[in-house]
């Protein structure tokens, strides 16, 4: 048993060669990327508005193809699988729930996923319940999801990818708009995946929440990746990370004002930090 | 946003800056003088000192071209043939085809229809073409054309590519959630289910959306509105409108008083 998922996590990194991509309107989005992650990390993608975040994600679930270069996930190169192969092994939930959601009641959405998957009906039942306890949507399932807020439509797009069950999940912006209160919920969501061992990839303009939930930051710039590391070292950069218009937590600004040897991105690290001081 | 709501193509041009009213009148005399105007030659004279002057003058001789030979020449060689062969009319039999007899009268006939046609389909191309219809829009309703009818206008002009690009997002979020809609006939033609309810009540969500919208913007008041918009109109517009109408209401009387 152990072995089995050794060998199913190793297969499942994301490689990422060289990529370039182009809009129809000619714009390059891409300019040339080089990433691998493995199964199991916890990624947080930061950069301003228009650097790439959402076009790099969308390769990994196939729905758009690279100009040049490639993306496999596990042994699939993402040119040679559709989009509904690829869906197996990645869920995206989209930047915009409003373009994700489709369905008459968040049951039939939820359970949209697991049911094209191919799971016995046993095991769907199951994931939708699990997803929907997860998100606290138990009491909600036969609302329309265009009736519920904002709020809880993200929390839909959320649970109707979680119920797919797949190894890496992406997350488009999942806190953005979103109370104090839902982006509780969200970290905690993000929290079981990786107890789950899986690979969770989050695009986030909230570094805050970055550094609190984030093993490992991207910073992306204009096509390009401007910086790739531990969420302390990223984090910490803070000139760098004004090319993307990226300002460090709060907390780190705060530690390095007040002159603290280490850098420090959350409440724990931030006291132990002053306290030895 | 993509501008794919339309045919216009945005370029600085005489034809681009001339008044959208002037543009639809310009429209319609080449149309009536084609159809109406008593003599044989007219819809080639038209062609020749109208239609492609105007194209240049547009700055927009290729695109024009480029549709004229992939839409309008087809259409126009259609209606030729047809009526070549199935115009019963003259005696001077030039090719004969089994039952059918093609007379120089009758190919004749043809070729001028097909050339009306040609005419009629090129003035409403250059029209669209270096015209933006929310501009017309908005110079008829200042004009005292109801706005209620200017939305049913533009909102059917723009209801394809709009449904296309809803379709489009549906069909993501379905294959990204292992909807199998590429492989086999079967799978695709059984994945157009899935699309019709959403896209259906999306779209109906939308139009309510859009119905508060314009209402929050005072679109069934009654009081005259102020556009920011500033749709020129000049002198020279006045006058070249009074002469286009002088020549259709010259055409038409032409044909009234020779036949
Ligand atoms: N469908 C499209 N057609 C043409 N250009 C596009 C399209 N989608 C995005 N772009 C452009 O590609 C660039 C990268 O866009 P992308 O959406 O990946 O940025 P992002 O980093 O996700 O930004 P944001 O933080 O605003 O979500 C931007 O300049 C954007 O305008
Ligand atoms: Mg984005």
């Amino acid at each position: 048993m152990l072995h089995v998922s050794l060998f199913k996590r190793n297969i499942m990194n994301i490689n990422i060669k060289d990529l370039r991509f182009a809009y129809p309107t000619g714009l390059e989005a891409l300019k040339g990327i080089n990433l691998a992650i493995d199964s199991g990390e916890q990624v947080a993608i930061v950069g301003q508005n228009g650097a790439g975040k959402t076009t790099l994600v969308r390769h990994f679930n196939g729905l758009l193809k690279p100009a040049s270069g490639s993306v496999s996930i596990g042994d699939w190169d993402t040119t040679k699988y559709s989009v509904a192969k690829l869906a197996s092994r990645v869920g995206y939930v989209f930047q915009n729930p409003d373009e994700q959601l489709f369905s008459r009641d968040v049951l039939t959405e939820v359970s949209f996923g697991p049911r094209n998957l191919g799971y016995e009906k046993t095991k769907v039942d199951e994931l939708v319940k699990r997803a929907l306890a997860l998100t606290e949507l138990s009491e909600k399932t036969g609302t329309n999801p265009y009736d519920l807020s904002p709020t809880w439509r993200k929390m839909v797009a959320l649970a109707s990818i979680i119920a797919m069950d797949t190894p890496i999940v992406i997350f488009d912006e999942p806190t953005t708009g979103q109370d104090a209160m839902n982006v509780a919920r969200i970290a905690n969501v993000i929290a079981v995946l990786k107890r789950e061992g899986k690979t969770v990839i989050t695009i986030t303009h909230d570094i805050d929440f970055c550094a609190e939930n984030f093993e490992r930051v991207i910073a992306l710039a204009d096509g390009r990746v401007l910086l790739d590391g531990p969420a302390r070292e990223v984090l910490g950069e803070e000139e760098t990370l004004a090319q993307t218009y990226v300002e460090p937590p709060q907390l780190t600004r705060l530690g390095k004002k007040l002159g603290l040897k280490e850098i420090v991105t959350t409440q724990e690290e931030f006291i132990k930090a002053v306290v030895q001081d | 946003m993509h501008e794919r709501l339309s045919f216009h193509i945005k370029r600085d041009s005489v034809l681009h800056r001339l008044n959208p009213l002037t543009k639809l009148v310009l429209t319609l005399a080449l149309i009536f003088l084609a159809f109406t105007f008593p003599w044989y030659w007219m819809p080639h004279l038209l062609i020749l000192i109208a239609v492609i002057p105007l194209s240049l003058l547009g700055k927009v001789f290729r695109e024009f071209w480029l549709t004229a030979l992939k839409l309008i020449l087809p259409a126009a060689g259609f209606l030729f043939l047809m009526q070549a062969f199935f115009q019963p009319i003259g005696t001077d039999v030039i090719f004969k085809f089994y039952f059918l007899d093609i007379t120089s009268e009758s190919l004749m006939f043809a070729f001028k229809n097909a050339m009306r046609v040609f005419v009629m389909v090129s003035a409403f191309t250059l029209f669209l073409l270096t015209t933006h219809p929310s501009e017309l829009m908005s110079d008829l309703t200042r004009r005292g054309l109801p706005g209620q009818f200017a939305y049913v206008i533009i909102s059917t002009l723009q209801i394809i590519p709009q449904m296309q690009a809803k379709a489009q997002t549906i069909i993501s979020a379905q294959r990204s959630r292992g909807l199998d809609t590429e492989s086999t006939f079967f799978k695709r033609a059984g994945s157009v289910l899935p699309l019709v309810g959403p896209l259906v009540f999306g779209s109906l969500v939308e139009v309510e959306e859009r119905a508060i919208a314009i209402e929050a913007r005072g679109f069934t008041s009654k009081h005259a509105k102020t556009s920011l918009h500033e749709i020129p109109d000049s002198d020279f517009d006045k006058i070249l409108r009074w002469i286009l109408f002088a020549l259709i209401v010259f055409s038409i009387g032409l044909n009234l008083w020779l036949s």
